[in-house]
């Protein structure tokens, strides 16, 4: 079930009336209610993995209880490592056996040896790495007595499975998301409407945007040996805008559900594109994962304390673990070591966290020099998303060298002006917005309220016509 | 919440009041298509003794108005470039729906295409998108997930960009002539490829289900309609693929008959003749066309 489906148009508000005028007056039915939608929103995918969520919940509830039970330091180890080793078994098994397989048969074949690799028909299940990685922070919490067990199976459950974000994030924390689920929650009219506001925006990214632009994106890219270098360019810009309008839509739409029940999710994105050095992208693109990895990977590893050396090292390691999270394919590899080595200067140099603040706080157009390094930035972020939008490393690598040549500086053959135009409406909305959390977040709020509704008309009116057919989010399959 | 409520209903009824005004559009869109064979098939207007059905290759390669001079048989042509067997079946199925029962189908086979999947030949949407005001047709976009049930009741559901396209576009293959036939008197400046000789292989295993389910659907409705279905293989400039033609046979039913061009006619390895290809122009089409209606001369008449 999509979003961005009608089954999702009517499974949502029902949810929403039973939860807010059946429920309301138990916390345990609400959860319980949150639950079962849950459960039934993940089974229309593959009901037969639903198994294996199940099975990831109650492994890391009972080694969190463990953990906590546990005398003796070694049987907290073990608990700890039990459900570390099975969970990330899962991971390996289901999204990287093959790709491993593939890699060594080929390493063997590099040195004239052919071996034949067994390898899994299986697909992958929708969500295991976001799920797993929900798991995964619990019980590492536990073990390192940051929280204590939850004792309460349905509503650890709901901390992993809830709905809004069971598929695609963002990547709860126990800390964050397991208070609120605990908490009675009451109606708030602004939360409410401030989610409306947020799904209608999220909707508005992923079908008009993303969906546009994936249809000239995928032409270029599925195509590229036909294209003359400027049209790989404009593919690429496409695919940017594409996965940006796609995941960040996601979010929102995630982030919206959500707030329409009462509880508050971790924020996914904040404005990347407007960025003015890699490391501000990578604090604004993806922050739960981002966040993840620094707290549960990089800090671990040493984080910044040992020195340079080590502080390159680890950042090195996050990047090629965030490539790899994304897929087991080289071209995601290739796609965080590029990341990891835009990084590098600035970490040389000290200058990976001058920008911390928003561009251009205080005006409403930013500064030629604040223009240049936004402009440096994202065309080193577009170059960067051949390599993840590409089907193999060696497509990847013939789609740049095509962009290099004469006919990069032609006009492009696929330049469709209501995609180029509906970018730069969409681009001027988010910068008006990227003070707030998400950039329909106040605009227009001061406006006067016919006018303001006439906007939101708008944007729904856009959301039906210029919608395609219903298109997956890209992120399901990671 | 009831406040929310009632701002939420408040935004839903001005909203349900705004998609009426959208109608026009579903309105007048059937009047900015460039190629209306469909419109006439759902108005009932295509009441003919010989239908051409297929895809480019029919509509290029066979002049219907010929065959009606050839014949004495009134012929009328709804093959539609870009189409796979999918969409002919949905032609054929409207065909049976709004019009006098043909006597004869003249089922153009794209060699060796026909049952493979392509994204040369597809289930031709965009030819639909421009006729939604038509329940038939809402329905069929239904059925293939382009739509949803809200297009039974929501004007915005059962729009898409096209529709707002209010002018024509037609192309230089636009030329559909009375009879509704397409060819083409010009020639593809990229086509430079010499005759091939070599005669290509067929792969079963690459057929589609789907390509075969519609294909054999075609045949039985055909067959319950009491219609004569004549397979007419047009020449590519590359030799007649045997294995292909054994298949097309082989899948068909018994009382079908097949039509395959004088592949000895030195004309069909002439360049001259053809647009590209897989395409004859009109000089090579009216060659072929003449061939095929001294085959449906032949034929015993209903």
């Amino acid at each position: 079930m999509l979003f961005n489906s009608i089954d999702f148009a009517l499974f949502f508000p029902l949810i929403f009336i039973l939860y807010w005028f059946f429920t309301s007056k138990s916390l345990k039915w609400q959860n319980l209610l949150l639950l079962v939608a849950s459960y039934y929103f993940y089974s229309c995918w593959d009901w037969r993995f639903l198994f294996l969520l199940v099975f990831s919940t109650l492994l890391d509830y009972y080694s969190g209880l463990q953990i906590e039970k546990s005398g003796s330091e070694r049987l907290r180890k073990f608990w700890f490592w039990l459900s570390i080793g099975i969970n990330l078994g899962f991971l390996g098994v289901f999204k990287y056996f093959n790709f491993f397989a593939s890699s060594f048969a080929d390493l063997f074949a590099s040195f004239g040896f052919q071996i034949n690799i067994w390898s899994l028909n299986i697909i992958l299940p929708v969500g295991i790495s976001f799920y797993t990685f929900h798991g995964l922070s619990y019980v590492i919490d536990v073990y390192k007595k940051r929280i204590p067990a939850e004792k309460n199976f349905v509503e650890y459950s709901v901390f992993v499975s809830y709905f809004p974000l069971l598929v695609a994030g963002p990547i709860e924390r126990a800390t964050h998301l397991l208070p609120q689920i605990k908490k009675a929650r009451k109606f708030n009219y602004f939360q409410a409407v401030d989610g409306l506001r947020q799904i209608l925006w999220g909707l508005f990214k992923k079908i008009v945007i993303a969906d546009n632009c994936a249809e000239y994106a995928n032409l270029v890219f599925n195509n590229s040996d036909d294209y003359s270098g400027s049209t790989l360019v404009m593919g690429a810009i496409f695919f940017t805008f594409q996965i940006y309008g796609d995941f960040s839509g996601y979010s929102d739409i995630a982030l919206g559900t959500s707030r329409l029940f009462g509880i508050e999710l971790l924020k996914n994105f904040s404005f990347p594109y407007f960025s003015r050095d890699i490391a501000e992208f990578w604090r604004r693109w993806h922050i739960s994962l981002s966040s993840w990895f620094k707290d549960y990977l990089y800090i671990p590893l040493g984080g910044s304390k040992g020195g340079k050396w080590m502080q390159i090292r680890n950042t090195f390691a996050i990047f090629l673990v965030s490539g790899f999270w994304h897929g087991a394919n080289w071209t995601f590899i290739i796609w965080g070591l590029l990341n990891a080595i835009y990084f590098l200067p600035l970490l040389l140099s000290n200058k990976n966290r001058n920008h911390i603040d928003i561009v251009a706080k205080n005006s409403y157009l930013p500064s030629i020099r604040e223009f240049f390094a936004m402009a440096v930035t994202f065309m080193l972020t577009v170059f960067a998303w051949i390599f993840f939008r590409a089907n193999t490393l060696t497509h990847a690598i013939h789609y740049i060298k095509a962009i290099f040549t004469k006919q990069l500086f032609s006009l492009p053959e696929v330049r469709p002006s209501h995609v180029i135009a509906l970018i730069f409406v969409f681009m001027c909305i988010e910068w008006f917005g990227r003070k707030n959390d998400y950039a329909l977040a106040t605009f227009g709020l001061s406006w006067p309220k016919a006018f303001r509704w006439s906007f939101y008309m708008v944007l729904l009116i856009a959301i039906f016509i210029l919608g395609t057919k219903e298109q997956e989010f890209i992120y399901f399959q990671f | 919440m009831k406040k929310f409520l009632l701002k939420l209903l408040l935004f839903a009824a001005i909203f349900f009041i705004i998609d009426k005004l959208f109608y026009v559009f579903i309105h007048v869109s059937p009047n900015y298509q460039v190629d209306n064979r469909i419109e006439l098939l759902l108005q009932g207007k295509i009441n003919k003794d010989i239908i051409v059905l297929g895809s480019s290759r029919g509509a290029m390669n066979i002049i219907a108005g010929q065959i009606e001079k050839e014949t004495k048989q009134s012929a009328y042509n709804i093959a539609f470039p870009g189409s796979d067997v999918e969409f002919h079946e949905f032609i054929l199925k409207t065909l049976l729906k709004y019009n006098k029962k043909p006597k004869t189908i003249i089922f153009a086979v794209d060699e060796s295409l026909e049952l493979i999947p392509t994204t040369s030949i597809t289930y031709r949407l965009d030819r639909l998108y421009p006729l939604v005001k038509y329940n038939y047709i809402n329905q069929e976009l239904i059925r293939r997930g382009d739509r949803n049930f809200t297009s039974w009741f929501m004007c915005l559901s059962r729009l898409n960009k096209t529709n707002f396209a209010l002018e024509r576009k037609p192309t230089k293959f636009d030329s559909i002539l009375p009879c509704g036939s397409m060819p083409v008197n010009f020639e593809d400046t990229k086509y430079t490829k010499p005759y091939k000789y070599e005669i290509p292989s067929y792969s079963i295993a690459k057929e589609s289900s789907v390509k075969k389910a519609a294909y054999q659907s075609i045949l039985k409705q055909c067959e319950a309609n009491n219609i004569q279905v004549v397979f007419a293989f047009s020449p590519n400039f590359v030799a007649h693929s045997k294995a292909f033609e054994n298949r097309i046979r082989d899948l068909a039913l018994p009382n079908s008959k097949f039509f395959i061009y004088d592949t000895t006619n030195s004309v069909y390895q002439n360049k001259l003749y053809f647009y590209d290809e897989s395409h004859l122009n009109q000089k090579g089409a009216a060659i072929f066309t003449s061939e095929l209606s001294a085959f449906l001369n032949q034929m015993p008449q209903k």
